[in-house]
């Protein structure tokens, strides 16, 4: 062996080492890391971020993420311990997913035929409860018990909810909250004419079923507003707070219910209680918010986060996604009163934004003109500061999540 | 060793007997350099430097020589004959891409979906475009213009930018991104232009029967 070649074989040694050193190193981040972030970027890529802190830094995603094929991916993914999960509708098929040396594995999976996901409750540690309605209409409403460790259904059906009648012909479930051995499940009906109209009936429903029969026992209706909560795999509605009481929020905006002349509200159902409470209603709408709101998330202390729109900022649907004009509000659910948030407005109708953390709660703002910043909200003191930046080429922050708890 | 260029030759057109070869192959494999004829070193330089240069000098650019003056006929057909193939080749495309539905002329589509219930693909040039029932679209390709009453699904081949007959909506559309187009009634209010990115930014109602209609 000549000289040249030593020099030649320790150059390749050398970047051998480096390149499978640094790709250990990658690997033992993302597989520790406390966070992760769903990230569309400016030139239509999705990719997944993790990070141990939101507190500071910068992140890109075409350097870090994680490229995620469109085939199989979209943001209604959920994250329960380190893994994620995901129903492909095309495909059937329910997916867990881990990261893993840079890449999103497939830790299992088990397929649901003709499902579409409304809303997943965590009944378990592994035991998954999917709630939703039937891809070939919409019309019918269907569960499945699912054992994430193994993968495997336990059981399927059919749940008593009235099927659509009249000139209804699909419904929407908002929300579901396991009570006892009843499940209680909140939906509306829609009229659709075609893919760019639709009409929501006035009302909103709490059904309760016999659980885990999924017989219906009784529904009880509501007028003062409708369509309850909304599809929780893409954004949260709905919360317990430390006494039991359970609230949702309602979304009759252009958004979710298009039923925009009823009030934007929260609900409260009593802890111990299976009905709404008809004595309490947070009209969202009459205070001085006066917009609609889509998105809402937990404090502590009865003080929880709601995502409004601007409707003096927004011309309809058809920029309702693009244009920043979303607020961030704190109410106080006991005495109604609301707090703006003085951050810069948000874009993108419906996104995972708020990770709360003892006194902190972390808040992805997508700014067009001051960027895509995770924002830190003391809730003690009020005080809010940019943490970790998105750069790049981020366009929407679209989710993020809190991998371990 | 003597290796002329005639024996080179030769070689080349695999003509030459199995000596030649030989001697050829030794030549041509030996890596020794100690055959170089030098003996061209020790002619004028001057004599060479010229030839090169008289060389060089018949393909370098003339000092701007006038264009030979081409007669009006000549002209007038090289134009008819450029214009006829490209006519011929245009329509040639057309014809088969859109065999089944009425164009008016290459630069301008004129697609329409009359089923109430089933989507039409159709493979243009520019685009696929996926018509959704009961629409109609009029694209205009040089201005960008079109003209929209319905829904359809659209992945340009190029970045192509739009503009909606009767408005001001500009869009820009990005090449292998695919898009959700909708209009219905008038004004630009009605009109949504959507990645399928972002398809979940739509209400839930109208992504459902988005997804369902174009097999998303």
């Amino acid at each position: 062996m000549n000289f040249n070649s030593i020099i030649k074989f320790s150059i390749i040694a050398i970047f051998a080492f480096c390149f499978f050193g640094c790709k250990e190193r990658k690997s033992a981040n993302q597989k520790d890391a406390k966070y992760s972030l769903y990230i569309l970027a400016k030139d239509g890529k999705e990719y997944l971020l993790t990070s141990n802190t939101l507190d500071s830094g910068e992140l890109k995603p075409e350097i870090s993420g994680v490229y995620l094929d469109p085939k199989d991916m979209d943001r209604d993914v959920f994250v329960k311990d380190g893994f994620f999960y995901h129903l492909n509708r095309k495909s059937n098929r329910f997916s867990k997913f881990k990261l893993e040396n840079g890449k999103l594995i497939t830790a299992g999976f088990v397929d649901i035929k003709d499902f579409s996901i409304e809303n997943f409750n965590w009944i378990g540690k592994d035991s998954l409860l999917l709630t939703g309605l039937n891809l070939s209409g919409y019309n019918h409403s269907k569960y499945g018990f699912i054992n994430t460790t193994k993968m495997e259904t336990i059981t399927q059906g059919d749940m008593e909810i009235p099927a659509p009648s009249g000139k209804y012909t699909t419904l929407s479930i908002g929300f579901v909250e396991k009570k006892g051995n009843t499940l209680l499940v909140g939906y509306t009906y829609h009229l659709a004419q075609g893919v760019s109209n639709y009409l929501t009936s006035d009302t909103l429903y709490v059904s309760e079923l016999s659980y885990p029969q999924m017989k219906l026992i009784g529904t009880q209706k509501d007028t003062r507003s409708t369509y309850p909560g909304g599809i929780n795999t893409i954004q949260s509605y709905n919360f317990k707070d430390e006494k039991g009481d359970y609230y949702f929020q309602s979304c009759p905006g252009i958004a979710l219910g298009n039923h925009p002349d009823l009030p934007t509200g929260i609900f409260k159902i009593e802890a111990g209680e299976k009905k709404i409470d008809p004595k309490y209603f947070f009209n969202i709408s009459a205070s001085k918010i006066q917009n609609h709101a889509y998105g809402m998330w937990y404090l502590g202390g009865n003080k929880a986060i709601i995502r409004s729109e601007r409707k003096d900022l927004f011309k309809g649907l058809g920029d309702h996604y693009s244009t920043a004009h979303f607020e961030f509000y704190v109410l106080d659910l006991l005495s109604q009163s609301v707090t703006k948030l003085n951050l810069p407005l948000d874009k993108g109708t419906r996104r995972e934004c708020v990770i709360v953390e003892g006194n902190t709660a972390y808040i992805s703002v997508n700014s067009t003109r001051e960027g895509n910043y995770i924002w830190l909200y003391n809730i003690k003191t009020g005080a809010l500061k940019k943490g970790l930046q998105l750069g790049g080429d981020t366009d929407f922050i679209m989710r993020i999540d809190r991998l371990k708890d | 060793m003597n290796i002329s260029n005639e024996l080179l030759e030769k070689y080349h057109l695999n003509t030459c007997t199995a000596e030649e070869r030989r001697m050829v192959e030794e030549w041509l494999f030996n890596t020794d350099v100690g055959d170089l004829d030098t003996t061209i070193l020790t002619q004028d330089k001057n004599s060479i430097k010229q030839e090169i240069w008289q060389e060089i000098e018949t393909v370098l650019p003339q000092a701007v020589k006038p264009l030979p003056k081409r007669s009006n006929a000549y002209l007038m057909w090289k134009g008819a004959i450029a214009a006829a193939v490209l006519i011929t080749i245009a329509g040639t495309i057309v014809y088969f891409v859109f065999a089944s539905k009425p164009v008016a002329q290459a630069d301008y589509l004129a697609l329409n979906n009359p089923s109430a219930l089933h989507v039409k693909y159709i493979d243009a040039t520019g685009y696929d475009v996926a018509l959704g029932p009961n629409t109609t679209a009029k694209i205009n390709n040089i201005d960008g213009m079109i003209d929209l009453t319905g829904s359809i699904m659209i992945s340009p081949k190029k970045d192509i930018s739009l503009v909606f007959e009767g408005t001001d909506k500009k869009v820009t559309l990005l090449k292998g991104q695919t898009y959700i187009i909708l209009k219905n009634k008038t004004g630009v209010k009605s009109i949504i232009v959507i990645s399928e990115r972002n398809l979940m930014d739509l209400p839930p109602v109208m992504q459902k029967q988005l997804s369902t209609q174009f097999d998303i």
